[in-house]
C-alpha cells in the first residue's frame, strides 16, 4: 500500500505545474541569473592597465630618476598604466572627459597627482607614484651617503648611483604570502541551493494538506479511508522528498558542471548535505502545515516568508551572512537555510570537517524536533463535525 | 462601490506580497548603504588590517605599526581563527599581518626577518600588499647603510613622508547621493514585485472568463467598472510610491530626500512605478492563476534586478548582460539613478541624459499599453 500510494503521490506532484515550476525550473533560472550577474564580480579583481597622463614639461624632465622610473611603469607585458605624455591643458581635458583616471605633474620639485574622483585606480596611481618618488629619494639618499663616506677622494658618481639603484631595486622584502584566496560569489550559489532545498517545505506542506481533513476534501476522504494514516502521510512525504532531492542534486550538478561553481571535491558530503537539508525543509513544511490552522494559500505565503527571510540572513540578497551572524547569532544556527549555506561554505573553505559536521548534525536535530512536534499535533485527531 | 470594495478586499488578502518586498527594501536600505566613499577630497581606499605583533612595540616595529595605522583601518577582536577566516572570506578584513619576534632588531642589523601575510581576494588586498611591501622595501633598502635603529627609523620616516600631493578635481561631495542611488535602484525589485502581484491578481480576477461574462450582463456598465478599477489601481500605485518615498526619508535622511536630486529620484521612481503598472496591466490580460502570477512576478522582478544592476552595481556586470539589459525599462531607471548621483551642477549637459532616460521609461509605458490594447482586442474577437 505504501509504494502504491507513493507512486500516485509522485504522479500528482509532477502534474502540479506550479510546484514543478518552483522546485524544478525557478532555481535553475535563478542560478542562470546569478551566473550572469556575478560572473564579473570575482574577475573584476584581475588587474588591467588603465589610462594616465603625464605632463611632460621641463620640471618633469628635470626629475631624471623619477621620470625614468615612471616611464618603466608603462612598458612591457606587466605594465600598470597606459601613459600619454601631454601638456597640462591637454591633461586637464583628458581628465575632464574621463579619458584618463588621473595625471601626474611636477611643480617646484613636488610630485602631484590630479584625479577627478575617488576610486581604486586613483588609489593605485597615487600609491605607485608615491612608491616611485620614494625609490628616487632613496637612491639619492644612498648615493649621497656613499659619496659623503668618500669625501676628499675622487669618486665615480655614475657607479655610485648604479650601486644605489641596485640596492633599492634589490630590496625585495621577505614577505611570506599565506593567502588562501577563495571566490566569494560561491556563497551566493550556496544560499541558492539552500533556498532550493527549502522548496521542500512547500512540497511537504502540499502533501500534508492532502491528508488533513480540515484543509481539503481529499483530506476528508483520506481520513475515512481504511488505510493507516501513518502510511499515507509517510508515502506522501517521501514522494515530495524524492522530487525535491532529485531537483536539488540536478541543480548542484548544473551549477557545478555548467556554471563552474566550486563546491570542493567531496561529492558524497555535498550529496549528504543536500539530503539532510532537503529533510529539514520537508519537516519544516510538515510542521507548518500541521500547526497553522489556516488556508492553503496562507500557509504557502508563510513558507515563502520563512524561506525568504532565511535566505536574506544566509546572505542571498547582497548583505553578507557574516553581518547577520554578528547581528543575530542564533538565527543562522537554527535556520535550515543558514545551516545549509554554512555547510556548503565550510566544505569549500575549511580543510577541517568539524564545522561541516556541526551543520549536518544541527540540521538533523532541527528535522527531528520539527518531526516530533508535528507528530505530536497530528496524533489522535478526531472530528465530531467538519 | 462594489467594485472598489472587491478591489481593496483582494489587496488586503494579498498583503503579505506587499509586506515582504517592502521589508527587504527597508532592510537593504538601512543595512547596505553604510559605507560610501566621499568624493570631495582624495581618500585612498583603506584596507582593513588585523595585526598580530609577536615583537616588542618599540623602535622600528612601533614605527611599522604606526605606518600601518595611518594607511589602513586596524581591526581588533579576531583572536578566534574561525572568525578571522570568515572575515577574510567575506572581505571584512583585507589582510592579516604577522610581525615576527625580534623584528626591529633583525631589521636594524640588516637581517631579513620574515613577515607573514594572509589576505582576502580582491583589489584592496593587493593595495594592502603594496603598502606593506613599500614600508619593508624602504626599511630594507636603508638597512644596507648599516645605520643605528634610531637613524633607520628617521630615514624610513623621511622617505615615507616624501609623499605625493593629490589634488581633487571634483568639488562636490556626492557620497550622500550614492546611498539614495542604491536605495532607489533596489526599489526596482520592490516596485515590480508589489505592483505586478497585486494589480495582476486583481485584474486577473476581473478578467476571468466566468467573472467577465457575469459582469457583462451585470448592472454596472463595463466601461464604468474599468474606470473604477483604473482609478483604484492609480490610488494603490500612488499610495505605495508615496510610502516608499516616505520610507526613504527615514533611511536616507531629510538632507538627501528634500533636495533637487532627491526630487529627481522621486520623479524617476514615479515614472518607473507607472511603467510597472503598465507591465502588470499587460500581464493581467492573460487572466493567469494566482500561482502563475506569483511565478511570473518573481522571474520578472528578480530577473530585471539581477540583469540591470539593482542588486549588483552595473559596473560589475558583463558587457553582454548590459547590452541585453538595454531592452528592459529597469536598465534606464537604474542608469538614471546612477546619473542623478553624479550631478554636480544642474545644467543641460547633466540634465538632458537623465530626462532622456526617464522619457525612455515613459516610452515603455506607452509601448506596454499599446501592446495590451492590441492583445486585448484580439482576445475579445476570439471570445
Amino acid at each position: 500500500m505504501f509504494w502504491h500510494n507513493y507512486k500516485y503521490a509522485l504522479k500528482a506532484l509532477l502534474k502540479n505545474r506550479m510546484l514543478v515550476f518552483w522546485t524544478m525550473i525557478f532555481p535553475f533560472a535563478l542560478a542562470m541569473m546569478f551566473h550572469l550577474a556575478f560572473s564579473r564580480l570575482h574577475d573584476y579583481d584581475v588587474f588591467e592597465p588603465f589610462n594616465v597622463a603625464v605632463v611632460n614639461d621641463e620640471a618633469y624632465k628635470n626629475e631624471k630618476v623619477f621620470s625614468e622610473a615612471f616611464k618603466t611603469l608603462g612598458e612591457g607585458d606587466n605594465k600598470l598604466f597606459n601613459i600619454e605624455y601631454v601638456n597640462k591643458e591637454r591633461a586637464e581635458e583628458l581628465l575632464e572627459n574621463g579619458d584618463v583616471d588621473g595625471y601626474v605633474y611636477v611643480s617646484d620639485g613636488k610630485k602631484i597627482v590630479k584625479i577627478k574622483e575617488n576610486g581604486t585606480n586613483q588609489t593605485v596611481l597615487t600609491m605607485t607614484t608615491e612608491q616611485v618618488a620614494q625609490s628616487a629619494k632613496m637612491i639619492d639618499d644612498i648615493a649621497m651617503t656613499e659619496m659623503a663616506k668618500s669625501a676628499g677622494q675622487q669618486v665615480d658618481v655614475e657607479a655610485i648611483y648604479r650601486d644605489a639603484v641596485k640596492t633599492v631595486t634589490g630590496a625585495e622584502p621577505n614577505l611570506k604570502d599565506e593567502s588562501h584566496v577563495m571566490n566569494i560569489v560561491s556563497v551566493e550559489f550556496y544560499s541558492l541551493i539552500a533556498m532550493a532545498c527549502m522548496q521542500g517545505a512547500m512540497l511537504s506542506c502540499e502533501m500534508m494538506n492532502r491528508c488533513m481533513p480540515n484543509i481539503s476534501n481529499r483530506g476528508k476522504r483520506v481520513a475515512i479511508a481504511p488505510t493507516r494514516k501513518g502510511i499515507i502521510v509517510a508515502s506522501n512525504l517521501l514522494a515530495g522528498y524524492t522530487m525535491l532531492f532529485t531537483a536539488v542534486i540536478a541543480l548542484i550538478f548544473f551549477t557545478r558542471i555548467v556554471l563552474g561553481v566550486e563546491y570542493g571535491d567531496n561529492i558524497p558530503s555535498i550529496c549528504l548535505l543536500a539530503a539532510v537539508g532537503g529533510l529539514a525543509a520537508t519537516m519544516l513544511g510538515m510542521f507548518l502545515s500541521v500547526i497553522l490552522k489556516t488556508r492553503e494559500s496562507a500557509k504557502n505565503i508563510i513558507i515563502v516568508i520563512v524561506t525568504m527571510v532565511g535566505s536574506l540572513f544566509a546572505g542571498m540578497f547582497g548583505v553578507t551572512k557574516m553581518f547577520f551572524d554578528e547581528l543575530a547569532p542564533l538565527v543562522n544556527k537554527v535556520s535550515p537555510v543558514g545551516l545549509i549555506t554554512d555547510g556548503f561554505y565550510s566544505l569549500y573553505y575549511y580543510e577541517d570537517a568539524t564545522r561541516f559536521i556541526v551543520n549536518v548534525v544541527s540540521l538533523i536535530v532541527v528535522s527531528a524536533l520539527l518531526f516530533a512536534f508535528s507528530i505530536r499535533s497530528l496524533r489522535r485527531q478526531r472530528y465530531d463535525s467538519i | 462601490m462594489i467594485v472598489s470594495k472587491a478591489f481593496w478586499k483582494i489587496v488586503l488578502k494579498n498583503i503579505g506580497s506587499i509586506i515582504l518586498p517592502t521589508v527587504i527594501l527597508l532592510m537593504f536600505g538601512t543595512i547596505s548603504v553604510t559605507s560610501v566613499d566621499s568624493t570631495a577630497q582624495y581618500e585612498a581606499r583603506k584596507p582593513a588590517l588585523v595585526i598580530f605583533n609577536h615583537d616588542e612595540n618599540v623602535g622600528l616595529t612601533k614605527n611599522f605599526i604606526e605606518y600601518l595605522e595611518e594607511n589602513a583601518t586596524i581591526k581588533t577582536g579576531y583572536e578566534d581563527d574561525d572568525r578571522l577566516k570568515d572575515a577574510l572570506f567575506y572581505e571584512e578584513v583585507t589582510a592579516v599581518i604577522e610581525i615576527p619576534e625580534n623584528f626591529h632588531q633583525d631589521m636594524a642589523l640588516g637581517h631579513d626577518p620574515e613577515v607573514k601575510m594572509r589576505s582576502s581576494a580582491g583589489y584592496v588586498a593587493e593595495l594592502a600588499k603594496v603598502a606593506v611591501r613599500r614600508y619593508l622595501s624602504v626599511a630594507k633598502g636603508y638597512s644596507a647603510l648599516h645605520l643605528s635603529e634610531q637613524e633607520l627609523v628617521a630615514k624610513v620616516d623621511k622617505a615615507i613622508a616624501n609623499g605625493v600631493k593629490t589634488e581633487m578635481k571634483a568639488a562636490v561631495d556626492t557620497s550622500k547621493y550614492a546611498k539614495a542611488s542604491r536605495y532607489y535602484s533596489f526599489a526596482n525589485y520592490t516596485i515590480l514585485s508589489c505592483f505586478i502581484t497585486i494589480i495582476c491578481l486583481i485584474m486577473s480576477a476581473f478578467n476571468r472568463e466566468q467573472v467577465r461574462k457575469r459582469n457583462l450582463v451585470g448592472a454596472i456598465d463595463i466601461k464604468k467598472m474599468n474606470r473604477i478599477l483604473l482609478r483604484n489601481c492609480c490610488i494603490y500605485v500612488l499610495a505605495a510610491w508615496v510610502f516608499y518615498v516616505v520610507i526613504s526619508v527615514f533611511v536616507l535622511g531629510v538632507e538627501v530626500v528634500f533636495t533637487a536630486q532627491g526630487a529627481l529620484y522621486a520623479v524617476n521612481s514615479l515614472v518607473f512605478a507607472a511603467c510597472a503598472t503598465t507591465i502588470a496591466y499587460l500581464i493581467s490580460i492573460f487572466a493567469l492563476s494566482a500561482g502563475a502570477v506569483n511565478g511570473l512576478q518573481n522571474v520578472l522582478a528578480l530577473g530585471t534586478s539581477f540583469l540591470c544592476g539593482a542588486f549588483v552595481p552595473a559596473e560589475y556586470l558583463p558587457d553582454s548582460v548590459l547590452a541585453f539589459a538595454h531592452v528592459l525599462p529597469s536598465y534606464y531607471y537604474i542608469d538614471a539613478n546612477d546619473k542623478i548621483m553624479k550631478i554636480q551642477q544642474f545644467d543641460a549637459a547633466t540634465m538632458v541624459p537623465i530626462l532622456l532616460e526617464i522619457a525612455v521609461v515613459a516610452g515603455f509605458c506607452v509601448l506596454f499599453v499599446a501592446l495590451a490594447n492590441i492583445i486585448s482586442k484580439k482576445r475579445q474577437r476570439i471570445a
